[in-house]
């Protein structure tokens, strides 16, 4: 079997580069190891508006629910409210995740990709040094999957990069560990996105409620692995289900867990392989979203590979223009809220619920954490050490 | 005595793939969808055992 590129998971990374390199004339596949594109859901399900501007979604089978807003619950549940109204209309959505990731593979298809389900990648092919695609598992078969360019979208887990010779490994304080329960029959009546902050209520992260349709959530919880002891995130996320009327009479229909990278990114492009998505850490340090960065860094992973096939120039020079798009479209903005994540893990409970009550009333202008870390460098002058770097970046 | 070495229950593990990312040495894979130790490779760190979200990974002499 010879490809030009071979991508490695079938998540939104993966589809979104095997979209945009077919669409270039690329002969490409994808392997999954699971038997169904995007089942077991492994999200929040939340993701910006921004994706429609990327038109790669047709319909709205994917759209549970179109969000009013955010809401932001400092631990003694004062809130900020990021509205629609003053935010432009653009929020978000919460989607089906399964739904949303076979569209974006149908996509794929639609331009000429191929998927192969039930497909463990195993270890790079080499030559001579060089990579020359992977070697894979189809049920029992044994397959050598020729390639020039492969594509490791193997998630927040990836090995790809680490054959590569890329260290992936993550420190237990760059990754939060999750657990969300889809619950039905609650009374939660907000048509906003609600974020639970605190100590005590998760502990370098925070409980999310993402309504998901008429007397249904997604109601869920993240919480630093370095702040973690065996089982913790459920424990906590039951008290906190618990503790509210609203919500302590629900049923689940779902329970899932997750593992999201809260780092910083890491090397995209090692020779002829690039790392997508979360296998790359492109994921936003303060909320943990990812599916906006990852479809956008598959946009240009797709197009710098379609590029390369075209001039069938393979080398990391002419790959690298991959990581240069995506570092120059939002590197900063990942360094930032990194830089961010750090001084909110430092601050005390009553800190937050200070900072919550100064900004309650704001009107917020943008759906963004750009926007709320801006407020409170303009209303907390006396903040200014701790939040200089913050500044500075904001600014950049 | 050796040290027990980290032991994912597999009727509890939904796969999230959070200790394989964390492990220091690489000592864990996904195996048809549940995360699966090599006892070769573990140290005993327990780095897996704190990290997972729902209790789905204890030690070894815990499950004999």
């Amino acid at each position: 079997m010879k490809y030009d590129v071979v991508v490695i998971g079938s998540g939104p990374a993966g589809s979104v580069t095997a979209r945009f390199a077919a669409e270039a004339g690329a002969k490409v596949l994808i392997v999954e190891r699971r038997t169904e594109v995007g089942v077991p859901v492994l999200c929040g399900e939340g993701i910006s508006q921004k994706v429609d501007n990327f038109k790669i979604l047709e319909g709205k089978r994917w759209i549970a629910t179109k969000m009013e807003g955010a809401r932001i619950f400092s631990p003694n549940g004062t809130h900020i409210t990021l509205s629609a109204e003053f935010a432009g209309s653009e929020t978000g959505y919460v989607v089906y995740r399964d739904i949303f990731d076979q569209e974006l593979a149908r996509g794929a298809v639609k331009k000429g990709a191929e998927i192969m389900l039930n497909t463990c990648a195993l270890d790079l092919l080499k030559k001579d040094g060089k990579i020359k695609g992977v070697r894979a598992q189809h049920f029992n078969e044994k397959l050598e999957i020729e390639a020039d360019v492969v594509v490791g979208a193997d998630g927040v887990e990836s090995r790809v990069g680490k054959w590569a010779g890329i260290q992936t490994t993550l420190k237990p304080y760059d990754l939060e560990t999750c657990v969300q329960y889809t619950l039905t029959n609650i009374e939660w009546d907000s048509p906003y996105c609600d974020f639970f902050l605190g100590k005590h209520v998760a502990p370098g992260g925070y409980v999310w409620v993402f309504p998901k349709g008429k007397d249904v959530a997604n109601v869920g919880i993240g919480i630093l692995a370095s702040l973690s002891e065996s089982g913790k995130a459920l424990q906590l996320l039951d008290r906190f289900i618990a503790a509210r009327p609203e919500l302590k009479k629900g049923e689940p229909l779902r329970v899932i867990t997750g593992a999201d990278p809260v780092g910083e990114p890491i090397q995209s492009v090692k020779d002829n392989l690039l790392l997508v998505g979360d296998a790359a850490r492109q994921v936003d340090p303060i909320t943990g979203g990812g599916l906006m960065s990852s479809i956008e860094a598959g946009k240009y992973a797709g197009e710098t590979i379609g590029k390369a096939v075209e001039k069938q120039k393979f080398d990391q020079q002419t790959l690298s223009e991959y990581e240069s798009l995506w570092k120059k479209a939002f590197g900063k903005k990942l360094h930032r809220n990194y830089v961010a994540k750090e001084i909110m893990l430092d601050m005390e409970d009553k800190t937050l619920d200070m900072l919550a009550d100064s900004l309650k009333d704001y009107k917020f202008e943008e759906f963004s954490t750009l926007s709320i870390i801006k407020a409170l460098v303009t209303k907390h002058p006396s903040l200014l050490m701790k939040l200089t770097p913050l500044m500075k970046l904001a600014r950049s | 005595m050796a040290k027990p070495k980290a032991f994912v229950k597999k009727e509890k593990c939904l796969a999230c793939g959070g200790c394989i990312s964390v492990c220091p040495q690489d000592a864990i894979l996904m195996v048809i969808s549940k995360a699966l130790v090599n006892k070769e490779q573990c140290n005993s760190c327990s780095i897996c055992v704190k990290t997972c979200p729902i209790g789905a990974i204890g030690w070894e002499e815990e499950s004999l």
